[in-house]
């Protein structure tokens, strides 16, 4: 079967192989699988409870991991969404601040998708670096969660309902887990079967070519930054609801888990690359190295010292810059070949 | 210029045609000025209508508050113009150099203390360096990594306890010194920013980490060795920051891991508000100076207002979203 | 396009088989948790250089008990970490295994923490909350599981303490009102201008003492007006600027006093008037704590008054509470309240208030 044709320009050697090995470097998700899998085994030898009470963990999860699909959105198309910590933490305030639940909740998905507008405007009309725009928002609405809560955490009023949501719907999974899931499903299915989310991939790998295209780029990135902001409100929402009360200072260690999970996952800062799916494992990595940690009950330091490690393996080891580290090595090698070879004049 | 018959219409050819209107140079201008426009306007009418703003003692608060923040984002400005986003392994380094300045000095003196927190840097320095320079991973991710690291590694080691300085020694008359309004602190700030901007501005390692930060590629096939220079920009973060944490010691007289909280966004603020482009490639330390100080002047400015922390926060964000969105504005009117 | 997509099924059913394989071992080795839980101490124990405290408290001691402690702090803060020590070393007399975490005062951090308490089935859960008002489903989750909780440090709400078999610790907002009834006395009835430096934003900590400085001075002593106020977020340096901004607002003539929610910022304070050439010993100057910062100032005079907040007490007591729950509870909620020593020039010497932190 192996005719010249197909042989050109690949190496020689056992399909099976060669397909896995270029399955394994060119998919942005496989080193969050690999990732997933040794932390997993890990978990396995070491603190089987991590999968033997596996609802507490998927909580985790679920709160890693709810941010980090919103952020997905944006991150694809080759901006950042800095303010998602905050924006949590305001649509809680607001929603914990009005008395009817449901018209609560629809309050804080309505500022969660104006917040969204704003940062896109910042970016898409002004023209800013949307790093800056959401930073900007970030330390803006902290601000604002302040000052509407007065500074101190606000109760919802309906304590029973907040208290009922947290506790499992359907079978071991409470709501938040199932919304995750449900958020998880939608947005995979926008970015790969929907055009308009497949275009998210077009505006970030190449934004003038995307243009061209056709794409209509601006209405695109608003989408991004609304469909972030909306995820985040829910999150908020979510987290409101399980504590009963709203804390304005809420969403800070959200914010690095939520960015650390999606490139874990192989999503490319410059947009273009990477997966829901890809957010999906990364954030499972991180749910189960934290809560395995926890339950080793090893010191605290030495706990942020193995997630600081795992990561910071984790990030240098993307193929690519495998591959980079190998370029260099050889070229330095190679380099120093030729210094001793003697040049002959030509 | 309209003219009123075609033919006729000898179309008087100014020699300003070719060149921008002037409403837009005037624009330009303001652009890149306008960081120190706007400092200037806001520190004439604070001084005019703010009640002890223009006091001796207020001048060196604001001092007091830029100093710590301005070391470390004046070093950090080499890793946001080589377009690595941020260094968030400032927080760590910062608390390591507080801690080190004052937990080491006072058991083994000021010059060990200095040794220590030099090496330290320049292990921060290549670790980060080299994840993201010859790894080519994302610097979020990398200095977030070695914070946990670093942070950890720092409670492990010093336990978490908080140190205090004696009196009257030299970190303490340091910290205390000042020379008019301007603080010993504030004085080590300026100059730093001046080493650095010459660094920046006139040394092949500057001049390399501003065009690897405007173009990898073309730096690259320029023969910019890209490891050096992100290694280098790392280190001067971290050197940076080991600086900063020693003038917050020396200010405090005391050191805990818990005290650098929130300065990595905070210096990241101060060198946006400057002016400097978090794109990469262009920048200047002299401007994160002038940012740092606004900051600053804005915060001390709420405090004597007596406006509560959300007030602050929610005015420093606008203040940074204002800032770029003028400078963007204006960039496009001149385009 | 077309020969993307099996490949891309391919992938996705082999990741899918293998998070099921994972969750399949998983099961079948659910049934060794117990003694797996215990080797894995030693284990993990290893690969944490060196780190002899968590062997103890894991592989090598097999605990009669097994109690997790859900702390918002740890070796973050310095109280945490004098608090930590003492509970450590009760609960390896005691014979009680100690799980600890660090939410690092993140109310939905340590909810996840407590989900993951629960799921280990402790005899004991004690809780230091991060947010008083967000605790309720964790201490519900708790009582369904059959977990006994225990609190620590600072109390859940008044409407949730019936949730709850013990509490132990200080009383944060007792502690604002002991330091205003400093305040109160050593002012004497004079009209007093103060300035206010309080703890980080949003702490529950920091809420509850201004609550109780604020509340005692308004009815106990009405002469003592709060001029202004702004976050010393607990550090020596940002209060110290922050006292030195709110002098030069309110202006250092109309100033007779000043209250910071602890003894680190009431230091930052005190520095902040010696670089302005007060004396500080002219001024009423109160705060909470007594720690290795503020006792010196006691003495020395610069500080009028501070209350005692003893860590070590702290950390032991939540242990001895949890121990006394776990060995005979089921009885009244049991409340062991740290007493607010008042710390003057007076008693700043005595060895009862020798500082711990």
């Amino acid at each position: 079967m192996t005719s010249d044709a197909e042989v050109i320009g690949t190496k020689s050697g056992s399909r099976p192989v060669e397909r896995l090995r270029r399955l394994i470097t060119r998919r942005p998700e496989s080193r969050a699988v690999i990732l997933l899998a040794i932390v997993s085994l890990g978990a396995i030898i070491l603190e089987p409870l991590v999968f033997t009470a596996y609802s507490a963990t998927l909580g985790r999860i679920a709160l890693i991991g709810l941010v980090a699909l919103g952020l997905t959105a944006v991150i694809l198309m080759g901006e950042l969404d800095l303010s998602v910590a905050s924006t949590l933490a305001v649509s809680g305030v607001v929603m914990a601040s009005i008395d009817s639940l449901p018209g609560g909740i629809l309050v804080a998905l309505i500022v969660g998708v104006c917040i969204g507008v704003a940062n896109a405007f910042f970016v898409v009309v002004v023209g800013i670096n949307s790093f800056i725009a959401t930073l900007g928002m970030l330390f803006f609405l902290r601000g604002l969660a302040f000052v509407i809560s007065d500074e101190q955490p606000v109760r919802i009023a309906n304590i029973d309902a907040g208290i009922a949501f947290g506790k499992p719907l359907i079978g071991d999974f409470t709501p938040r887990m199932l919304i995750f899931l449900a958020v998880f499903v939608v947005m995979h299915v926008f970015t790969t079967r929907v055009r308009v989310g497949r275009e998210f991939y077009a505006v970030g790998g190449n934004r003038t070519a995307a243009y061209d295209a056709g794409i209509p780029v601006r209405r695109r990135i608003f989408t991004g930054f609304m469909i972030s902001g909306f995820v985040a409100a829910g999150a908020g929402a979510i987290n409101t609801l399980e504590r009963t009360a709203a804390d304005p200072t809420s969403g800070s260690t959200v914010l690095l888990s939520s960015f650390a999970a999606a490139i874990i996952g192989g999503i490319l800062l410059t947009g273009g690359r990477g997966s829901v799916l890809g957010t999906l494992l990364g954030a499972a990595s991180l749910g189960i190295l934290q809560v395995g940690l926890t339950h080793s009950a090893v010191q605290v330091d030495v706990q942020n010292i193995v997630i600081g490690a795992v990561l910071f393996v984790a990030v240098i080891s993307d193929p690519a810059s495998v591959r980079a580290v190998f370029e260099r090595v050889r070229i330095a090698v190679r380099s120093r070949r030729h210094q001793q070879t003697p040049v002959t004049s030509a | 210029m309209t003219a009123s018959n075609v033919e006729t219409a000898a179309p008087s050819r100014s020699n300003t045609d070719n060149l921008a209107p002037r409403s837009a140079v005037v624009t330009g201008w303001l652009a890149d000025r306008g960081i120190f426009v706007v400092t200037a306007v806001v520190v004439v009418l604070s001084a005019i209508f703010v009640d002890g703003f223009a006091s001796l003692d207020n001048i060196t608060d604001v001092f007091n508050r830029a100093a710590p923040i301005g070391i470390v984002a004046a070093g950090m400005t080499f890793v946001v113009i080589s377009a690595n986003y941020l260094d968030l392994s400032v927080v760590a380094q910062v608390a390591t150099g507080a801690v080190v300045l004052i937990g080491v000095s006072n058991s083994r003196g000021l010059v060990v203390a200095v040794l220590v927190a030099a090496v330290i840097a320049v292990i921060y320095g290549a670790v980060n360096g080299i994840a993201v320079g010859v790894f080519k991973a994302n610097a979020v991710i990398v200095t977030l990594s070695t914070t946990f690291i670093g942070l950890g590694l720092l409670r492990w080691a010093s336990g978490g306890s908080i140190y205090f300085g004696s009196e009257g020694t030299l970190i303490r008359r340091f910290g205390t010194f000042e020379i008019g309004p301007f603080p010993l602190s504030m004085i080590a700030l300026v100059l730093i920013a001046l080493l650095l901007e010459f660094v920046l501005n006139r040394t092949t390692f500057g001049f390399a980490v501003k065009s690897f930060g405007s173009n990898p590629a073309a730096a690259r096939l320029a023969g910019v060795d890209t490891a050096r220079v992100v290694i280098g920009a790392f280190t001067f973060s971290a050197f940076g920051a080991m600086l900063g944490g020693f003038v917050l010691g020396a200010f405090s007289n005391t050191a805990v891991s818990a005290m650098s909280s929130g300065y990595d966004f905070r210096a990241l603020a101060a060198i946006i508000v400057g002016g400097t482009s978090v794109f990469g490639g262009k920048g200047s330390v002299l401007r994160t100076l002038l940012g740092v100080v606004f900051v600053s002047i804005l915060t001390n400015l709420m405090v004597l207002s007596g406006l509560g922390f959300g007030y602050q926060q929610m005015a420093i964000g606008g203040l940074i979203v204002v800032a770029v969105s003028v400078d963007a504005l204006a960039r496009k009117a001149t385009r | 396009m077309k020969l993307e997509q099996p490949r891309m099924q391919r992938f996705k059913l082999g990741m899918i088989l293998l998070m099921v394989g994972s969750l399949i071992l998983a099961a079948c080795g659910s049934d060794d948790a117990e003694s797996d839980a215990s080797d894995s101490g030693d284990e993990s124990s290893s690969s944490s250089e060196g780190d002899d405290e968590a062997m103890e408290d894991d592989g090598a001691m097999e605990g009669e008990y097994n109690v997790f402690a859900l702390l918002p702090q740890g070796t973050d803060q310095p109280y945490g970490t004098t608090y930590l020590p003492p509970m450590e070393a009760k609960a390896a007399e005691l014979g009680i295994s100690l799980t600890i975490t660090n939410s690092q005062y993140d109310a939905d951090k340590q909810a996840s923490e407590c989900e993951t308490a629960v799921a280990a089935e402790p005899d004991l859960i004690i809780l230091w909350p991060a947010v008083a008002d967000t605790v309720r489903p964790c201490l519900e989750a708790a009582k369904d599981a059959g977990i006994p909780v225990t609190v620590t440090n600072s109390d859940v709400k008044a409407e949730d303490a019936d949730l709850t078999a013990a509490y132990s610790g200080p009383d944060t907002y007792g502690q604002g009102v002991a330091s205003a009834e400093l305040m109160c006395e050593l002012t004497g009835g004079e009209e007093t201008g103060i300035i206010m430096i309080n703890g980080l934003t949003g702490n529950t900590t920091a809420i509850d003492r201004e609550a109780g400085f604020e509340d005692t001075i308004n009815e106990q002593c009405p002469n003592v007006e709060i001029l202004a106020r702004q976050p010393g977020n607990w550090n020596k340096d940002e209060s110290q600027i922050a006292a030195s901004e709110m002098i030069t607002a309110v202006g250092a003539e109309n100033i007779q006093g000043v209250y910071a929610a602890d003894d680190t910022m009431v230091a930052g304070a005190i520095d902040a008037l010696k670089a302005r050439d007060l004396d500080p010993a002219d001024l009423v100057i109160t705060s909470i704590g007594n720690t290795f910062l503020g006792n010196p100032l006691v003495v020395s005079g610069e500080l009028d008054g501070t209350v005692f907040q003893s860590s070590s007490w702290d950390g032991e007591h939540a242990i001895t509470v949890a121990h006394e729950v776990l060995t005979g509870g089921g009885g009244e909620r049991i409340v062991e309240f740290m007493p607010s020593v008042k710390v003057t020039a007076d008693n700043a010497d005595s060895p009862e208030v020798a500082p711990e932190w």
